[in-house]
């Protein structure tokens, strides 16, 4: 009974499966407000804001080449923040949907590992639509937005930033009682990341503790990675990558161990 | 009740217990269920009903206890145990994002049915339950009733052995529950077994081989119907309606020859076996009674003399 559950994956992906049936009837009305928030950012931030940063920008790169590949680490945590606390929330609590399918063959723990899959799909699914809208913008410029054939890694990147901010809300999820609390999660959580992880700025400039607090936060290595991926990896994007890896591993059993006891009494 | 010598068990359960933080809400019960009979439970609001159910289908894990369904231990066989029994809760949780027959489809995905299987079992039980005209319909434009019998066709798609149906008429017309007794019937006639809790004692009375009382956790009663009826409660009943005074003053006339005097609100129940003595003393005695009305003892009679006549909660 005290047993740490491991997910099937079969049941996994019968969840994930589910959802998949269920976007593909909708896609065409929900997907246009995560993929235009991430051009406003960059119209406001980079042409706007961008035009006043000093010519040599930041690394050597214009300001809007340099932040476009790290919002598409954040767009991938927003869309896979959003599933894994809203969404996840009105099947869990509000649809009972979970319930119905923990009668079938497919188990509490199934499920969790089902969401974040399709968290991750979501997040995969939005970032490479913008990532080719990066594409033909930079053409459009004049000036590459995305300059490297490793950008085709790009897609499954997306897919493991976005499991890994998956766990994350669900952990959340299996916590809290009440829908109004996930505005303590996206304040206190999503939003410093998001401007804190050297997506507009790099964090390496400030003084310490600041950057080693950033190396142990998830989007800052999602950020790190995506914009090698877009300009050309290095042997430092291995140790991104190994982080996400190994934080994403190390949580993902935790949330899934909390939601079977709230969904088996 | 001819059939008894050949009877397999396929649930049994022995000193069955749920807590829920301390609260005992089942406190032990025992019973056995044979297949391709109709088992059912009745017992007031919180009972101890849908725990013992959930029990059955894997939402709740016994705190202690046997529990073996088809001949498998709940707790550790539970996806096998899923994969051959079918459910219909309490509440309603159909999928909403689906249409109707998009729900079966899949649900029969759970269960690794192939495509054409699905398809064709979901249009066979869209029709079994009398929603064909509905399967393209999304499920929140459905009527209560409609949902209640999606939610039996739902609990059919993979062909369980087993069926657990979880008050499966509450909220039902009297013609749908009409065709939902109907198709329960149909399914006990091909050979599952039937579990199901319900409030009607009517629909315990025509569906149920056997079944149990419950009350406060705890299995107060079991037997056939007619088991029951004999042995709680005399076969014939007289209702007699008066003002409350008459009927106190009636009370002790009856007393005398009745087996049983039960006092409601605005009635006295005589249980007896021979209702014509009866009769006679109330006629000699001299008390007006406004309206008498003669019936056999039935199941909510039994029902009423167990769990009292109060409301429990
Ligand atoms: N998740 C839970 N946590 C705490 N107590 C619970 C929980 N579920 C049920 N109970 C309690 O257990 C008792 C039995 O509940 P149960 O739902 O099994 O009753 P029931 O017989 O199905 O009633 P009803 O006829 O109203 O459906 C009740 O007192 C109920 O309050
Ligand atoms: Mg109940």
């Amino acid at each position: 009974m005290g047993a740490i559950r491991v997910p099937s994956p079969r049941g996994a992906f019968r969840v994930w499966q589910r959802n998949v049936t269920i976007f593909r009837k909708y896609w065409k009305s929900i997907m246009f407000p995560n993929f235009i928030e991430p051009l406003l950012y960059l119209a406001a931030l980079g042409l706007g804001l961008g035009a006043f940063i000093q010519q040599g920008g930041i690394n050597g790169q214009s300001y809007i080449q340099y932040i476009a590949p790290g919002l598409l680490a954040s767009n991938a945590m927003f869309a896979a923040s959003f599933e894994s606390t809203f969404n996840t929330f009105v099947k869990f609590e509000i649809n009972k949907i979970y319930d119905a399918i923990i009668t079938t063959p497919v188990n509490a723990e199934d499920v969790v590992a089902g969401e974040y899959l399709w968290a991750g799909t979501r997040a995969a699914l939005y970032g490479t639509a913008f990532l080719a809208v990066l594409t033909v913008l930079g053409f459009a410029f004049g000036e590459p937005l995305i300059s490297s054939w490793w950008a085709l890694f790009i897609p499954p990147a997306l897919l493991v930033i976005g499991v890994m901010f998956s766990v994350m809300g669900t952990l959340f999820t299996s916590l809290i009682q009440r829908i109004d609390f996930y505005a303590y999660y996206f304040t206190l959580v999503v939003t410093p990341l998001f401007l804190f992880s050297g997506i507009f700025f790099p964090v390496e400039n400030f003084p310490a503790p600041v950057p080693q607090i950033a190396w142990f936060t998830p989007l800052y290595h999602a950020v790190n990675l995506c914009r090698a991926l877009a300009t050309g990896p290095s042997l430092a994007t291995l140790v991104d990558a190994a982080w996400i890896l190994v934080f994403t591993a190390g949580l993902a059993l935790v949330p899934v161990q909390i939601m079977r006891r709230r969904l088996i009494g | 009740m001819i059939r008894t010598q050949s009877r397999t068990s396929t649930l049994i359960a022995r000193e069955l217990k749920k807590s829920y933080d301390g609260f005992e809400a089942v406190k032990g019960v025992d019973f056995e269920v044979y297949r391709g009979e109709c088992y059912g439970f009745l017992g007031p609001n919180g009972a101890g009903k849908t725990t013992t159910m959930k029990m059955i289908y894997g939402a709740v894990i016994p705190t202690d206890g046997e529990l073996e369904v088809a001949g498998l231990d709940v707790r550790r066989c539970e996806r096998e145990i899923k994969r051959r029994i079918g459910v219909v809760p309490q509440e309603n949780n159909l999928d909403d994002d689906l249409k109707v027959k998009e729900n079966l489809l899949v649900y029969g995905r759970y269960y690794d049915l192939p495509r054409k299987v699905a398809l064709r079992r979901a249009e066979e039980l869209l029709e079994f339950v009398e929603l064909t005209e509905r399967a393209e319909s999304p499920v929140d434009q459905l009527s209560g009733g409609m949902k209640r019998r999606l939610l039996i066709a739902r609990a059919l798609i993979n062909d369980p052995e087993i069926v657990v149906l979880d008050e499966p008429t509450t909220g039902l017309d009297p013609q749908a529950r009409h065709l939902v007794w109907d198709r329960l019937r149909a399914l006990a006639a091909e050979g599952k077994t039937l579990v199901l809790t319900t409030h009607y004692m009517e629909e315990a009375a025509r569906l149920c081989d056997r079944l149990v009382i419950m009350e406060g956790g705890l299995i107060i009663a079991q037997g056939s119907p007619k088991e029951l009826i004999e042995e709680h409660v005399s076969p014939q009943v007289l209702e007699f309606r008066a003002g409350p005074e008459e009927l106190e003053r009636l009370r002790p006339v009856v007393e005398a020859t009745a087996d049983a005097v039960e006092r409601t609100g605005e009635a006295l129940l005589v249980f007896t076996a021979d209702a014509d003595t009866i009769m006679d003393r109330v006629r000699e005695c001299g008390v007006e009674v406004e309206n008498t009305v003669y019936r056999h003892a039935g199941l909510e009679d039994v029902f009423l003399r167990l769990t009292g006549r109060r409301l429990i909660e």
